[in-house]
């Protein structure tokens, strides 16, 4: 569903990403672990078209999406939720949620799609008049998670869902992801937070230095000497 | 009491003015990042357009919102385009850029006050419209400012209408907000500010237009309407419209109570609660 070849991207005259292919399949939940600094959102951020590659390429669906802008990859059908949410602290939720359906072909659903966020987040609907910024974390983490659904995505990508947030809230955020996948959306997750993310996913990239160094299926990673020295502390 | 009442009914006739030419710097400084020393340039050209085509060709002046505001709208859709598009592109970051395109607007607005000198020469210019009183009890007001602060209280509420209940509206909002959060929704950034930039023309086009019908006009009074915006977005919190209204209309007030005193000190006592603002309260009375 989605590939990526050969991909080198860099920050002015340094290179963070070196040579990463990958990919994710449908129905699948993939996740790209690594420390701090490895460049996992830079690749993020190249996929969705916030940082151009310097060379490779981005293929979704068959669709040569390398080097299109922001608004080119959300029509292909892949919502990109970037670290901490990122929501509009000044809108409401329901306009939070509105600016999620702003494409021209979402808009004119916005109203079924509303009823389908607000049937999965019913916290959300109650909430629906109250400005982003006063909402709780939990809240803030369903308004970013149904942000991104009235896009009506075919792919979610997660940036670090769990960063900053209590266990509790990091369990519901990663049930959030199987609940994902169960209404057909396909997950491509990245976090630091690897063990978690190994008993979610069904197959794993583990990034050091801007380079995919492992992969394979999570319980193959889980029994790696090499995660399990570095990631899981075992 | 009848002095109070007048003092205030006055204060709420200029406000309206002050408020309609703050919406647009408003709206370009909170969204573009552009704070645009041209804006009073819009101002008069708009307001010159107006006397020219009601002086000789005999058209209600009222009409000119129709003509003068579509034409700063044009003319402010270009020059983001071409202009500050491209020192955007050429500008290494968003701080850098804050800085140059306020030498840019320096720039914007000697260019549009020259061609107005050229074009109009530098007297003092104006027409009469519906010069005639109105009776609110014991209380005179001139009709034509009355239809001033009318016409802007309704621009400015179908202008905020416009931000918080439509498509474009909203993402003006959300791109004002977080652009890179509201790129990833799928709003193309660049049309957006271009839209911005023109909607703050735009609103500086309808400010001219409603400034003629009462105020007498000179080529060199664009500074004049720069400053009172500057200093009512200043008062009612960058970005926020309605808090463009109240600060216009807080500002007037003030100014009226001032010229009741002393007509001479206006400007001076703005510029005085604009420097006591920005050391007391930068971020304005209703600023986050």
């Amino acid at each position: 569903m989605l590939e990526v070849k050969n991909l080198n991207v860099f920050y002015g005259n340094v290179q963070i990403l070196w040579d990463v292919s990958l990919e994710v399949g449908e129905g699948e939940i993939v996740a790209l672990v690594g420390a701090n600094g490895a460049g996992k959102t830079t690749l993020l951020n190249a996929i969705a078209g916030l940082v151009p590659p310097a060379s490779g390429s981005v293929t979704f669906l068959g669709r040569d999406l390398t080097g299109a802008p922001p608004n080119a990859v959300v029509e292909a059908g892949i919502s990109y939720l970037p670290e901490g949410g990122r929501l509009f602290p000044d809108m409401s939720v329901l306009e939070n949620l509105e600016m999620g359906a702003y494409l021209r072909s979402s808009w004119k659903q916005k109203k079924e799609r509303l009823e389908k966020v607000y049937d999965l987040f019913p916290r959300l609907k109650e909430r629906r008049k109250q400005l982003a910024k006063t909402l709780s974390g939990g809240e803030r983490q369903m308004l970013a998670m149904g942000r991104c659904l009235m896009a009506n995505p075919k792919l979610g990508m997660f940036d670090e869902l769990s960063y900053g947030l209590s266990p509790k809230l990091v369990k519901e955020a990663f049930d959030m992801l199987q609940m994902l996948r169960e209404n057909g959306i396909t997950v491509f997750l990245i976090e630091q937070n690897v063990k978690q993310s190994l008993e979610i996913a069904d197959r794993a990239y583990v990034l050091e230095n801007g380079r995919i160094v492992l992969s394979g299926s999570s319980s193959e990673l889980m029994d790696s000497d090499h995660v399990r020295k570095a990631y899981l502390g075992l | 009491m009848i002095s109070f009442i007048n003092i205030l009914l006055n204060g709420l006739l200029l406000g309206g003015i002050y408020a309609i030419t703050a919406v647009g710097l408003s709206l370009q400084y909170g969204v573009a990042r552009i704070l645009n020393i041209a804006h009073g340039e819009f101002i008069m050209f708009s307001a010159f357009i107006t006397w020219m085509l009601h002086t000789t060709l005999g058209i209600n002046p009222l009409l000119c919102l129709a003509v003068a505001g579509p034409l700063m709208f044009v003319l402010g859709y270009l020059i983001q385009k071409f202009l500050y598009k491209t020192l955007k592109d050429k500008t290494p970051s968003p701080a850098a850029f804050e800085g140059s395109s306020m030498l840019l607007a320096f720039g914007l607005l000697f260019v549009i006050q020259n061609i107005a000198v050229f074009i109009w020469g530098n007297n003092i210019e104006g027409y009469t419209f519906m010069a005639y009183s109105v009776y609110l009890g014991d209380i005179r007001l001139s009709a034509n400012r009355l239809v001033i602060l009318v016409l802007a209280v309704l621009i400015c509420a179908l202008f905020y209408l416009f931000l918080t209940r439509t498509r474009p509206g909203k993402a003006i909002r959300a791109a004002s907000q977080d652009p890179e959060a509201a790129g990833l929704m799928g709003v193309e950034i660049n049309r957006m500010l271009a839209l911005c930039f023109a909607l703050g023309a735009l609103m500086a086009g309808f400010a001219g237009v409603l400034i003629s019908l009462a105020y007498q006009l000179q080529t060199t009074m664009g500074m004049q309407y720069t400053i009172i915006a500057i200093i009512v977005v200043v008062l009612g919190g960058l970005g926020s419209i309605p808090g463009s209204l109240i600060g216009g209309f807080l500002l007037g007030i003030f100014g009226s109570i001032v010229s009741g005193i002393e007509p001479g000190l206006t400007m001076a006592a703005y510029y005085l609660l604009f420097m006591v603002l920005l050391l007391v309260k930068p971020s304005g009375i209703f600023g986050r």
